[in-house]
């Protein structure tokens, strides 16, 4: 559904020097499966993420979509078919529901009313209770509000749903839950998922197929959680040590 | 009153004034507070440039041409453009093409409207109604301006997630960014409406009162008032739309991509 072919990205630096943030990325997000992209902070994740939805585009390669080349498709409505969860969810002033009736206002179209076919449906597919929705949507939790982007996108029927670190302001069980939605929706509605994370255990669950990207390259790619197991690069080795070192201090405290 | 009794100040009138701003200075070294040196600095310069400014537009009301006076107004928006520079940090992209072409058609529509229309006065040049008339509109709106220009590229800075979340969600780069836009027009309009309301109770305005003490009866000189007012009011605000109008634009790729402009100058 979404590939990449050969793409690389460089940026110009606060010093003016140009730098590959992104390079050689090739790899296919299918319909129905979610790829997930872990990764430490820095190395290229969410640069990589941004091309999708073409909140930024690439200096090499090209990127498809069904076929066709993104640079090819109108923005407006390319960012109709790819939705995007970010990592803060922001909330717009206002109540749930004219939250989830923003996309429809941008593109000029009657707004769904609150017990129409639109709303629940994609109330329930995010695990939105529907009493929420005449709530004020800045005063809701950090859990909630995540689930109100990810309401707020799947209202306007993506063909592909982008999550961006999607959980790494929430706590474990919030962050867990939120994932089982993730996973659900990639199978029940059809979707190609990506999924950009440095959290393994996110990645754990919600991963069809799994890419390593460190320094801007992937280093690993494979179906299914098996590579977690047995990492192939010392990179991806390191990684994985330091993470579940990092998780075993957590844990005490948490 | 006739309004040739105006009293003459001479040199000794304004060395007495001068005083005033002396006896400042030595309070302030008295009590060892500072801003001594830059007083004296800023009433230098304000000598200076008051004395060069008299003595050109004696020239210019002598002379009388139309050039001369067209090209005295390109030089009084070119230094507001350039105390605007020099006063916003954070500039936005393009800032000098984009506040550059406001200026000149924002302050330049209502500077001409208001003399053919309002003050109707013939000829149009006549530098001594288009000058200060112009003058006053294009200072105003260089303040206006300069707080549009600014509260803008802070509000583009500041709701950066608010505006790529509205851009994911399908928004044109004009969409995302109206909030932004719309804060930073209420800015600029704040000190112009607080004038207005303070007018005539807290505050008696200059011009009102330059006329009333060259001789000018108080009830035309209110009108006058009534109506440069209200020049400055449409000048600050057409002037300001006309920047964020562009402005914003400048945040944008074609493809509604918010550019990573940062704090950059």
């Amino acid at each position: 559904m979404v590939r990449f072919e050969n793409v690389g990205k460089v940026r110009r630096n606060a010093e003016g020097k140009d730098a590959a943030v992104l390079s050689g990325i090739s790899f296919e997000a299918r319909q129905g499966e979610a790829t997930v992209i872990v990764g430490p902070s820095g190395g290229g994740k969410s640069s990589l993420i941004r091309l999708i939805n073409r909140l930024d585009d690439p200096t090499e390669g090209r990127i498809l979509l069904d076929g066709e080349e993104l640079a090819g498709i109108d923005p407006l409505e390319l960012r109709r078919r790819i939705g995007m969860v970010q990592q803060k969810p922001f909330m717009f002033e206002g109540t749930v529901l004219h939250n989830l009736q923003r996309p429809f206002f941008y593109r000029n179209a009657p707004l769904p009313a609150p017990g129409s076919a639109e709303v629940s449906r994609a109330l329930e597919s995010s695990r939105l209770p529907a009493e929420l929705l005449d709530r004020d949507a800045r005063t809701l939790s950090g859990g909630e509000q995540q689930r109100v982007s990810l309401a707020r996108v799947l209202i306007g029927r993506p063909q592909v749903l982008l999550l961006d670190e999607p959980t790494s302001a929430l706590d474990r069980p919030t962050s867990d839950r939120l994932a089982e939605t993730f996973r659900d929706i990639c199978r029940s509605e059809r979707l190609a998922v990506v999924l950009v994370t440095h959290d393994l255990r996110l990645s754990e669950k919600v991963a069809d197929r799994l890419i390593y990207l460190e320094g801007g390259r992937i280093l690993e790619e494979g179906a299914g959680t098996a590579m977690l197991l047995q990492p192939r690069s010392e990179e991806f080795r390191r990684f994985l040590e330091g993470t579940e070192k990092g998780e075993e201090e957590e844990r005490p405290h948490g | 009153m006739d309004k040739q009794d105006i009293v003459p100040l001479e040199l000794i009138h304004l060395a007495w004034a001068y005083g005033l701003i002396l006896l400042t200075v030595a309070l302030s070294r008295l009590r060892g507070i500072g801003q001594g040196k830059q007083l004296l600095w800023a009433s230098f310069r304000m000598v200076v440039q008051l004395i060069a400014v008299g003595y050109l537009l004696h020239l210019v009301f002598a002379v009388r041409s139309p050039l001369l006076v067209l090209l005295m107004l390109l030089t009084m928006g070119a230094f507001s453009l350039q105390v605007m520079g020099a006063r916003i940090k954070r500039k936005m992209p393009h800032f000098y093409r984009v506040a550059g072409s406001s200026i000149l058609v924002g302050c330049g529509a209502v500077t001409f409207y208001f003399c053919l229309l309002v003050v109707e006065y013939t000829p149009w040049y006549d530098p001594r109604y288009l000058i200060p008339l112009a003058g006053m509109i294009i200072g105003n709106s260089m303040n206006g301006a300069s707080l549009a220009a600014e509260r803008l590229s802070s509000e583009m800075h500041d709701r950066r997630e608010e505006i790529e979340t509205a851009i994911c969600l399908g928004a044109t780069g004009r969409q995302a960014s109206e909030p932004a836009v719309r804060t930073a027009f209420r800015a600029c309009l704040i000190p112009t409406m607080n004038t207005m309301a303070a007018t005539g109770i807290v505050a008696l305005p200059g011009m009102m009162t330059g006329q009333i003490l060259s001789g000018t009866e108080p009830i035309i000189a209110v009108r006058y008032q009534i109506a440069i007012m209200c020049a400055i009011t449409g000048a600050v605000a057409i002037t300001s739309l006309l920047l964020l109008v562009q402005g914003y634009r400048h945040y944008f790729t074609a493809a509604h991509q918010l550019k990573d402009v940062g704090g950059s100058r």
